[in-house]
């Protein structure tokens, strides 16, 4: 049965799509057949979603068209891409939680019968599709009740019970557990005899090798290849998956690091569930955390900056005089008090102040040190001396919305560097800044470190990682499974030890 | 900001045109506002602008102008303070009623205590317990008004102290006494707020209040502070109020709130935004005063002012809203 | 739709207990509250108050609030008091409901502006046109649609069955109709549902549209129990009706609530107004009591956000 003589179900020609500066889709070409598995996969960032997300009917293409059965098709939203055959699981989850399993699961499709809905008709289909998909829920029951494996699964009915030609999956295995899972492959393997394509995207390279039979690679926004499961093994997956040129973008690490603490963490546990976390964050260290996405590590590092309560564990901080202190709890200021400041990825929403100036943004910093009736700190140079240092050419009066995202970082971080914080912690340094500005925070953020500060950054950028860091500890399933010196350390070895549950099969580069 | 333009045929004129356009409207309503209003008046109604009459429109706008400081305060940290009827009520009928026999030292005073503690009130059921600013100020409002009326049963509202109807007809060299308390109040808040730390984190909390928190900024104390003095200046305008009005009344100032609410839309403060500083909410307070004053003197009755007053407020959010619909706010 | 789990109605012991010990306290402690002419009253005294409440229900649950339903209401008596067909009078209350609704709803969906701005911008407008059409209270209701609201059919008070009506038909649209369904949709997770294909917009105007409508009916309503129109008519029910509605278990923040809910509420807010007639309390404590249950109903329910 070969599959490439009949027409592709699904075409999308090379589309483009930006976000702002952010270029998250360069021209990318796919096709998808019926009968088909099809999964699609590479890094953090590579542009999987915002791909399927324009199937979806989420987003539209900047540029180039999109096909079904050989036809334009114009999915402006997602009811019409619905309408139009395609059905999604997000990999947010779209359950509802104040209504019932039945009612999440007609939503948008509901039965009428004369302008009134059926309500017997719906709580039957419900029961129809639940039998079918092999999940056992209580139909009636609320779904903020419900587990987030529970969730999941729903997601999954919901996503299988339309008349759809098209499934898109979105990284739907990562709350079930292993029975949930092999249930999944029943529902895919019958999907797949049905003659129906399903979009698979996942990075998990057992599913990929056990579920699909196409494989399509992205990597920073390009496309890199299609292949036939059958002519790749995982290793040669994971070498298209990797393997971007290491920029001369990094500066000289320091041979050794003294060994003189500045952050302690004992068992930390960022919520009941999670496994404890116990590691040491030297003076002068930049150390990474690496790992795939949703794995812990922003949950790690929000409890550390006290934006979320711990359930349990201590953290130190280590003064200049030797002595430490216990930072308290589920607390931003008294983590700043301690020294410790965070620089959240999500820039715009939840770190700068856009319609403010530059100059104010920065003195947000150092003010926090002063009473609210006092007089502000005034002093011009300061910031002008800071701008210069961080290469911040743009004048100071100037509102930090109308910035470049490089010339954003920078001012979010001068706010912390103007503070004299001893400890960053850091989400994604460099998203969304051009390669220019990279290289100048990735020298300002080492020069932190060489005056006496600290660095813990979670990057989903593994080269970055590698030549910025001293140390990387990798996250899977908010447990740290590996601390690799960062001169050792490769892609495909990070990688191996975030994707794989045995141990990696390569050891060193 | 510099940016690299090729113009087509007068390139100095057409770009600096629309400069100056941009920067007119980026400015508030109420400068412009004010400047189209006293145009017209001096076309339909040119006494309405010789001076003793300006003067005395000023004095009038001098208590909205109070709770409009309050309100552009709060609103700039996104809340919203619509107790002032109630505020003034009860400070109108304790002034007034002779339930609160103490010489006017202590009895003035006691009053914008009294403001500032329902303010207090207000702060901590927003800050703490996280209700909405508009319902919880609202309901307030009503507890004070409804108490007051029931209690006028036992002691009706009389007239006003003497001081306070004093204060009101007095003028220091040609200038009534009350607007300039009003600038005195004023100016010296305004260049506390433009210096302090707590107008540069009432600023942040206002832009984006989860970076505030994200960065340790203490944003529930600096909503209380504004809700304390917005509740202090609520007192203060009664006080104002009942000097010129003369006599006790239930419903003294029961407009105030949503008065100020439109002066400070209108001076360029909207939910988070405190562009307009705070002088725009004062030129808005003085030009709703002159609107209502020329309306008036042309025969507009009360129900048209209301629907007025609706208009602007509804029409300077939507504008403010339909401008900055794509950021991310 | 056909739940009654209480994380979904609201409907909790404490909701649905509060109007029957309310009851049963009256009964004991006062001879009148027993009296049939009581009852009656009592009837009509919440009519109005039900039917307004019942249309604040459909906009809390998508996270809105309409606090211009007080000014409809007097918009809407005046028009009753002016216009000698009472046909014409019921058709320029429902044009008006569905007016004010479609600009409410717009401002909010579309434009983004906040509930509570653009629904006191257009409460001012309302009430001041409000002052033009009828400036003072007065004008004649025509006798039939007095009748229709104080008479009896088969031995059942009018009001009671006006009641019964607006409680059964906004059942009916919550439980059995598609838009009921996304209202709650929307309440819960307004970009879940746009995700599923709820048209989110087009749901939240329709909510303000009938609570509108719901409040013009009501104000014709107690237009023709006074046999007068009066332009104040509305000042104290929208936030009467934002109380009965956070009572009836009703969460603010959307996605929570139901008829039954509301109706209890109704019935506890006017229990408490009744009991404070009998025992003799100023009537003007009634505003009192509602600021107080209103702090009390809104401080029981968590949020995120600080401020507005």
């Amino acid at each position: 049965m070969t599959i490439k003589e009949r027409q592709p179900l699904v075409e999308l020609r090379s589309v483009s799509k930006s976000f702002g500066q952010n270029a998250a889709l360069k021209a990318v070409s796919l096709a998808g057949w019926p009968g088909s598995i099809h999964a699609v996969t590479g890094e953090n960032g590579a542009g999987k979603s915002t791909l399927m997300k324009l199937l979806a009917g989420v987003h539209q293409p900047d540029s180039g068209e999109i096909l079904l059965q050989g036809r334009r098709a114009a999915l402006g939203t997602p009811a019409k891409a619905r309408r139009a055959g395609v059905s999604t699981v997000f990999q947010e989850l779209t359950i509802l939680p104040n209504l019932t399993v039945a009612e999440n699961l007609c939503l948008g499709r509901e039965l009428t019968r004369g302008g009134l809905l059926n309500l017997r008709a719906l709580r039957h289909e419900a029961v129809q599709v639940l039998q079918r998909s092999g999940i056992t829920l209580d139909p009636d029951r609320l779904c903020g009740t419900l587990s987030v494996g529970e969730q999941q699964l729903l997601e999954i009915a919901k996503g299988l019970h339309s008349e759809a030609d098209i499934f898109i999956f979105d990284e739907p295995t990562a709350p079930l557990n292993r029975a949930e899972v092999d249930q999944l492959e029943t529902l895919l393997r019958a999907l797949k005899e049905q003659g129906k394509l399903v979009f698979y995207i996942s990075h998990r390279l057992e599913e990929i090798f056990r579920f699909c039979d196409t494989v399509t690679v992205l990597k920073d926004g390009a496309h890199v290849a299609t292949q036939p499961i059958e002519n790749l093994t995982p290793d040669a997956l994971v070498a298209l998956m990797v393997g971007r040129e290491l920029e001369a973008l990094f500066p000289e690490r320091p041979a050794h690091v003294p060994d003189v603490p500045a952050l302690q963490v004992e068992h930390l546990t960022a919520t009941p569930h999670s496994p404890p976390v116990s590691f040491t964050l030297r003076r002068g260290e930049i150390v990474g955390i690496a790992g795939l996405e949703g794995q812990g590590q922003r949950e790690i590092i929000r409890s550390l900056a006290g934006a979320q309560e711990r359930s349990s564990g201590t953290v130190r901080v280590w003064a200049d005089g030797g002595h430490n202190i216990a930072v308290a709890s589920g607390s931003v200021a008294a983590a700043v008090r301690c020294g410790v400041a965070l620089l959240p990825e999500d820039r715009k929403g939840e770190g700068l102040y856009l319609d403010l100036s530059i100059e104010d943004n920065i003195w947000l910093g150092p003010l926090r040190q002063t009473p609210l009736w006092r007089r502000a700190p005034r002093d011009p140079s300061l910031v002008r001396r800071l701008a210069e240092r961080m290469g911040l050419r743009t004048p100071p009066a100037q509102p930090v919305g109308s910035l470049s995202g490089g010339n954003q970082q920078k001012a979010m971080l001068g706010r912390w560097l103007a503070a004299d914080v001893q400890i960053l912690l850091v989400e994604q340094p460099t998203r969304g800044v051009d390669v220019g500005a990279k290289a100048e925070i990735y020298e300002l953020l080492r020069r932190f470190t060489a005056d006496g500060g600290a660095i813990l950054a979670v990057s989903g950028d593994l080269p970055e990682l590698i030549g910025l860091c001293d140390r990387i500890l990798v996250v899977r399933s908010g447990a740290i499974v590996a601390d690799v010196p960062g001169h050792s350390a490769t892609e495909e070895l990070l990688l191996g030890h975030a994707l794989r549950s045995e141990s990696p099969s390569k050891a060193t580069a | 900001m510099s940016s690299s333009m090729s113009l087509p045929t007068s390139p100095g004129l057409a770009y600096r045109l629309q400069q100056a356009a941009s920067f007119i409207l980026a400015l508030p309503p109420a400068y412009l506002g004010t400047l189209v209003l006293l145009a017209s008046a001096a076309a339909l109604r040119p006494n309405l602008l010789s001076p003793f009459l300006l003067l005395l429109i000023l004095r009038q706008a001098a208590p909205l102008g109070f709770a409009a400081i309050g309100q552009s305060l709060v609103m700039r940290c996104r809340s919203l303070d619509l107790s002032s009827g109630g505020v003034i009520a009860v400070v109108s009928y304790l002034l007034t009623s002779g339930v609160m026999p103490l010489p006017w030292p202590i009895a003035l005073p006691l009053c914008v205590l009294f403001g500032a503690l329902v303010g207090a009130f207000n702060g901590f059921l927003i800050v703490r317990v996280r209700a909405s600013a508009v319902i919880v100020t609202l309901a307030v409002s009503m507890i004070l008004s409804g108490t007051v009326i029931a209690l006028s049963q036992f002691h009706a509202v009389g007239d006003a102290p003497d001081i306070l109807r004093a204060m009101g007809r007095a003028r220091v060299a040609g200038v009534p006494l009350v607007p300039l308390l009003w600038i005195a109040t004023l100016v010296p808040l305004a260049l506390w707020l433009r210096r302090s730390a707590f107008g540069r984190v009432l600023d942040a909390v206002g832009a984006n209040p989860r970076a505030a928190g994200l960065s340790g900024l203490p944003h529930l104390r600096v909503v209380f502070v504004a809700h304390v003095t917005s509740g202090a200046m609520s007192a203060l305008s009664g006080l104002m109020l009942l000097g010129f009005v003369g006599v006790g009344n239930v419903k003294l100032g029961a407009d105030l709130a949503l008065n100020a609410l439109a002066a400070s839309i209108l001076g360029g403060i909207n939910f988070g935004s405190g562009r307009g500083g705070m002088l725009g909410p004062a030129v808005a307070a003085f030009m709703l005063v002159f609107l209502f004053n020329f309306l008036t003197s042309l025969g507009l009755g009360e129900p048209g002012k209301l629907m007025l007053q609706g208009t602007l407020i509804g029409a300077a959010a939507l504008a403010y809203c339909l401008r900055h619909k794509d950021s991310a706010h | 739709m056909t739940t009654l789990n209480p994380a979904r109605t609201g409907l909790t012991r404490y909701t649905l207990g509060l109007p029957v010990v309310l009851v049963l306290l009256l009964a004991a402690t006062q001879a009148d509250f027993r009296s049939t002419q009581n009852l009656l009253n009592f009837s009509g005294q919440i009519g109005a108050l039900l039917i307004v409440a019942v249309g604040q229900l459909f906009v809390t649950l998508v996270a809105g609030i309409d606090l211009s339903v007080g000014s409809v209401m007097s918009l809407a008596s005046a028009f009753a008091a002016t216009q000698s067909d009472p046909l014409a009078a019921v058709a320029l209350a429902t044009a008006l409901g569905v007016a004010v609704g479609t600009v409410n709803g717009m401002g909010v969906a579309m434009a983004g502006v906040h509930p509570l701005v653009m629904t006191l911008s257009t409460a001012t407008f309302l009430q001041g046109l409000a002052y033009v059409v009828l400036p003072i209270p007065g004008g004649t209701i025509a006798p039939a649609m007095a009748a229709a609201a104080t008479g009896e059919v088969v031995g059942i008070p009018a009001p009671l069955l006006w009641c019964a009506a607006a409680a059964l038909a906004a059942s009916i649209v919550l439980r059995r109709t598609r838009f009921g369904a996304h209202l709650f949709a929307v309440g819960g997770h307004p970009r879940s549902a746009y995700l599923n294909g709820v048209r989110v917009k087009a749901v939240v105007v329709g909510a303000y549209v009938w609570c509108s409508v719901a409040a013009a009916w009501a104000g014709l309503f107690l237009a023709a129990r006074v046999a007068a129109g009066d332009p104040a008519l509305g000042a104290s029910y929208a936030l009467e009706s934002v109380a009965a509605v956070a009572l009836g278990g009703v969460q603010l923040t959307g996605g929570v609530g139901s008829v039954a809910g509301v109706v209890a509420g109704v019935l506890s807010l006017g229990l408490m107004t009744n009991g404070l007639n009998l025992f003799g309390v100023s009537p003007f404590m009634r505003g009192v009591l509602t600021g107080v249950l209103l702090l009390a109903a809104v401080s029981l329910q968590r949020r995120r956000i600080v401020g507005m």
